[in-house]
Order: C-alpha cells, then structure tokens, then sequence
C-alpha cells in the first residue's frame, strides 16, 4: 500500500503510521508500506483534496499498476469533511479519483482503519472490482 | 505595559519622531505601534538593535476597508511589540524588511499572496502558498473576495490540473516530494545538486493550504475552536488552547485554575507524543527502524492516556473558552500514573542510545548545521532554536496556562546540529513527565469552566503558546459579533522552514531527509 496525504490536518497521518508500529503491526495481515505507487496496489488517501494537490494526487493514482484500490481514510478524505466549502478545498478524494472504501471518522482509529483495509482485501479476493 | 516597554517606546519616539502616527496596546497589553509608510523599516532596526535574541515572531495583514494594515510583530525581551502600517489597497506596496532580518522572507511571500502587498525589493517575491495556477489578481483574504463567488471563479476554469513542473531547467534537479517516503505530508523541494553536493534549495510551499484562516470569518469562535484545531492534528491541543486564550483575553475571562492546570497536562501530553513521533520518525530516516518501533510502541501508552483524558486518542477536542470540556476523574489518576511510569522508565535507555550507538551519532552529529548566529538571523523557534543555543521558550518568556506556577527546565543545547536538535525533544519528554506529574498531585480543586459569552466584544489581541515544534502565534481582531473579523495563525514551522534552505545547501543529499526532519517540520501547520 501507499500512503498520500492530499491536505490532511495530520490527524490521520499518524493514525496511518501508528498502524506500522508494534501494537497494531499491520504486517501481519501481509500489508506492507510502500515508497513509489509504481509498487502498491492500494492507495490510502487522507485529506481533504487541495487545489494544488489534485494534479499530484491523480498522478500517482495513474502511476499504480492495475488492479488497484483506494482507501479515503478520514472525515475529509471522505466528504472534504470540516473544510468543506474553503476556497482552496476541492472536496473528497473522490472528487479526483474514484475511491474503494471510506472509512469515517476524525481521525479514524487504527482499529477501524485496519477494518476497512481488510474489508477491501476480502473482497478483492472475490475477484470483484468497483463497479460489482 | 511594562517599564521595558516605556522605555523602548520612549527609545522609539526619539528614533521616529512624527512619524510615529498613533500608539495603542491589544487587550492584553500588547504594544502597538503604527507608523507612516516607510517608517516601519527604522522602528523595526531600533527593535532589532535592543535585543540581540529579537526577530519577526510573524507578519499579519488585515483588510480594513480602503487600507491594508500590515502588522510587523517583533519579538523583544520574550515579549511582542507590533509595528504597523497601513497602505492603501489601490497600491498596496511597501518595502521589505528582509535585508534587515532575513527569517522575515516567507512571512512577507505569504502576505503577498494573500492580501497582494508588494514587498519592494523582496529577494525572492515567488507564490509561495497558494497554487500554482492562482489567477494573478485575487487575493482570497481580502474582505471582497467572497468565499462562494470565489469557487465558483476557480472552479469555472478549464483543468483543474495545473502543477508546475520544477524539474525543467538548465542544472541538474532532484524533486523531493510532494509524495516521497521520507515526507509524511506533500510538499515539495526542488533541490539543485552537483554530484553529490546540494548547490541550491526551493521550497514549494502550499499543497496543503486549506484556507483556514479565511473560513475561521464565516464560523463561530466555538465553531472555530474545532476548525483550528483541524489545522494540525499532532499539536491539536496547542491550537486550541492558543486561540482560547486570545479570545479569553479579548472577553477579559479568567478561568478557573483548575482548568489551567488541565490545560497544562493536556498540552504536556500533546509535546510527548509528537516529539516521541518525531524522534521515532527521525529513526527511520536515519536507516534504524529497529529505533522506529521502538519509540512507536512507547508512545502508544501516552496515547491511552490522551485517550482516557479526553475521549479520543488524537484530536482532543479538550479545550474551551473558559476551560476545559471535562473534568478529570480521581480514579483516573493513579491509571495514568501508571502509564506515565511506563515511558519514564524507559527513558534512560533512549538517553543511552543517543549519546552512545554509533548508527545515530554518525547521522546526526555535525550534519545539518545551524550556528547560533544563523538562527538568530532567520528568526527560527522552539527545539530547531534550543538546538542551537537561543534561550526562548514562551513557558519561561510569557507563562500561559499553569507553567508560572510548575518548575521546570527548559532544555538547551548548544550543538546546532541534527543531533541537538534530536536531543532537546529527547530531553523535553522527560521534563513533560515530570510537569505532567506535579499539576496531577497538585490540581486544585473547584469548577473546571467558566461559560463564556457566544458573542465577542471589539477588540484585538495576540497571544503565543509553546507547541511541541516552537512559539505558536495569535492575532484575533473581533467586531462585537459571534463571528471573528480577522484570525492570523503564524505557527512555529512556518518561522523554521526557512532554515532548511540554509541547513540543505552545501550538505550530501544523503543527509538531506535525516537534516529535514530533524527540524520537525508539520506542513498542515504551514500552510493552514
């Protein structure tokens, strides 16, 4: 999976990291961070969608290999949420790219986003894509 | 105002004469001096030459109508002294003050780009926070500018898509970032190298800019407490407890000390954990993972206890005008206690590591650095500052919240490398735990709030707060409604990242993640 913090507060930022470290140990689900979108499949978006960021964030989306999935994590990944409305916010990250899972919430904790990802797991395992 | 402050008044006038137009001090005391265009260049010299730590803690503008008034607030012996001009927005222009003090450079960029006053003789007048392709003459903080039409101006043009490409040009151009392993959040350096040597640094700023600054004018100030809140959710507490106590000070409240001492633990529990984050960040960028989990895993019980405290592990949502939303629980103090001792006791362990493994020595020792001078020159705050042996912390300088009454050190070190810098945070945990223990055993009793009033009286005033990265600004103009009229947030990152440019040229490009996050950069914060 890659990380890409498209104009979050941070909150969800640490909420992504803290899912790398021993108490939650996502690693064991055979999740692994990635550095270049060239090698993940899943992107997890936290953020509102800034207007400087949009051209960055659909970039990367179109750098990951298919079949590829994303993850809005957080109340502004999901909706623009709080800065909705603010002249340098587009909204959610669906507004730029279509998105997979939300998982809600300010921040979300880690236990509810390990939940979402394993939910997108499951159901890729289906074989099933978006549109499904 | 205080007898230093008649004096460099006094000191001022002499200097300034009739040009000094009017002298007024903020709710809270805060000089506050206007002058006549021009004259503003003189009155910060005379500032500057009174005290050899002084800086240009930020630069504000506000749209009063005809006139824009920018507000250059210098720090002077710990304290804030305001010296203001007004130009007329038609021609909005004025001199820049950079050649003077050189840290003023991104604070005049961002009053550009917001209020669109040009800074004559600027070095480097680039865009700086907005996006690349922002329409040369809309300036989205000024009054007339009207947040709906706005976007739906923005939204109307062709491609939304319109990223500069940095990587153009004649040298050799490394991009790091926006999105790159070693950068949490997106933001963008353009780094000129020659072989191995960085020749040159840009910073591109802004990819996280939410305009919060001008959606604070359409909300409520208890609205607004969750909003700034929302503007970095590692020192979420800071923020609101700065913006609290500004407009506490414009109501003329007091609060209860109850709720300042939990103010106090909030906000100590606040710094652990981001220094803790930074520290096991920094880990990482050093090539020690090991030392990353490590950090990781004993951070997780301050988080319970944030968590315990306040109901959610991250944004704390804790404090109010008037106080604090809850109360703390008798039973919950010996837990937290218990969770406390669980990282103290670990501390020396970490103590160890950092003066003695070879691994975080060869990184970080003489690597990235920044001499007293030079932080004195681009007026840096907080550790980057204590790193390099500038005596500032608003705790000591201007005690807010409970830390008049608690005894604590504050940590310096005199190094000015990434090192030091690592080791004042390493440090600051330690002397967190112990402040957050005192105000445990010493909480005193009685109500935790005080209601306060939904509308607020006119007024202006400025206060500062120590987040977990430096001196964390203020300034609240409010207009007798239940909505503010102006709300400038200058936070500590915004004053540091201009030394990375410093730091970054002429060191190994190896070394450049490790010397960045050794700066402990929140790029939320930055751009707002």
């Amino acid at each position: 999976m890659l990380h890409f913090n498209s104009g979050a507060c941070n909150a969800c930022d640490i909420e992504v990291v803290a899912l790398l470290s021993p108490r939650y140990d996502i690693e064991r689900f055979g999740i692994l961070l990635e550095p270049s979108p060239r090698h993940a499949d899943v992107l997890l978006v936290t953020g509102a969608v800034t207007r400087q960021c949009a051209d960055r964030l659909k970039r990367i989306y179109e750098q990951m290999p298919e079949p590829k999935f994303v993850v809005a994590i957080g109340a502004c990944a999901c909706s623009g949420g709080v800065f909705e409305g603010n002249y340098n916010v587009l909204g959610g990250a669906d507004k730029v790219i279509p998105v997979d899972v939300y998982i809600p919430g300010c921040p979300p904790k880690p236990e509810a986003i390990i939940d979402g990802v394993l939910k997108l797991l499951k159901k890729s395992r289906k074989g099933k894509n978006r549109n499904e | 105002m205080s007898e230093k402050e008649q004096e460099i008044l006094q000191k001022l006038r002499e200097e300034l004469g009739d040009r000094i137009i009017q002298v007024q001090t903020t709710r809270n005391e805060k000089l506050l001096i206007q002058v006549k265009i021009g004259a503003h260049k003189d009155a910060i010299r005379k500032l500057l030459n009174e005290d050899r730590n002084a800086g240009v803690s930020a630069i504000t503008g506000v749209d009063l109508g005809d006139v824009i008034s920018i507000m250059y607030h210098i720090r002077v012996h710990g304290d804030v002294i305001t010296i203001k001009v007004e130009v007329p927005k038609e021609n909005a222009k004025t001199t820049t003050i950079c050649d003077i003090i050189p840290g003023a450079d991104f604070h005049e960029r961002e009053v550009s780009d917001l209020f669109g006053v040009t800074f004559e003789g600027h070095p480097n007048p680039k865009r700086l926070i907005l996006p690349d392709d922002w329409p040369q003459n809309i300036f989205p903080l000024r009054k007339d500018v009207e947040t709906a039409n706005l976007i739906r101006t923005l939204d109307s043009r062709k491609s939304l898509y319109n990223e500069k490409n940095v990587a153009e040009g004649e040298n050799v151009k490394i991009v790091f970032g926006p999105q790159h392993p070693a950068l949490i959040e997106p933001e963008m350096f353009s780094l000129e190298v020659d072989g191995e040597i960085v020749k040159r640094v840009e910073p591109r700023i802004g990819y996280v800019h939410r305009g919060i600054e001008k959606a604070t004018e359409q909300r409520t100030y208890l609205q607004n407490i969750y909003l700034v809140e929302r503007i970095c959710g590692i020192c979420n507490a800071c923020h609101a407890a700065c913006f609290c106590q500004t407009v506490e000070e414009i109501m003329g409240l007091n609060i209860p000390a109850r709720a300042k001492y939990l103010r106090t633990i909030i906000l100590e529990l606040n710094r652990i954990h981001s220094h803790m984050l930074l520290l096991g960040h920094a880990g990482t960028e050093i090539g020690y993972e090991t030392f990353f989990h490590y950090m990781w895993r004993d951070r997780e019980p301050i988080m319970d206890v944030v968590e315990m405290l306040t109901g959610n592990r991250v944004l704390a949502s804790f404090i109010t005008i008037g106080g604090v939303r809850r109360d703390i629980d008798e039973k919950m103090i010996p837990k937290i206690k218990e969770k406390l001792a669980i990282l103290k006791n670990k501390l020396p362990f970490y103590k160890n590591l950092f003066e003695n493994d070879p691994t975080i020595k060869m990184r970080t020792k003489n690597v990235g650095i920044l001499s007293r001078k030079d932080a004195l020159k681009l007026c840096v705050v907080g550790p980057v500052a204590r790193g390099s042996g500038v005596k500032m912390d608003v705790r000591k300088d201007e005690p807010y919240a409970a830390y008049g009454e608690i005894p604590f050190n504050m940590v310096t070190y005199d190094d000015g490398d990434s090192w030091a810098r690592l080791m004042v945070r390493l440090d600051e945990i330690s002397e967190g735990l112990d402040i957050i223990e005192y105000a445990l055993e010493n909480l005193p009793s009685g109500p935790y709030r005080v209601r306060a009033p939904r509308v607020v009286p006119a007024g202006e005033a400025i206060d500062r707060v120590e987040a977990p990265r430096g001196e964390l600004f203020y300034y609240i103009k409010s207009n007798n409604t239940a909505y503010p009229e102006r709300v400038k947030v200058r936070t500590p990152t915004f004053s540091n990242i201009r030394s990375f440019v410093n730091i970054a040229e002429g060191s190994n490009i190896a070394d450049i993640p490790a010397s960045l996050v050794s700066l402990d950069p929140c790029f939320s914060c930055t751009d707002r």
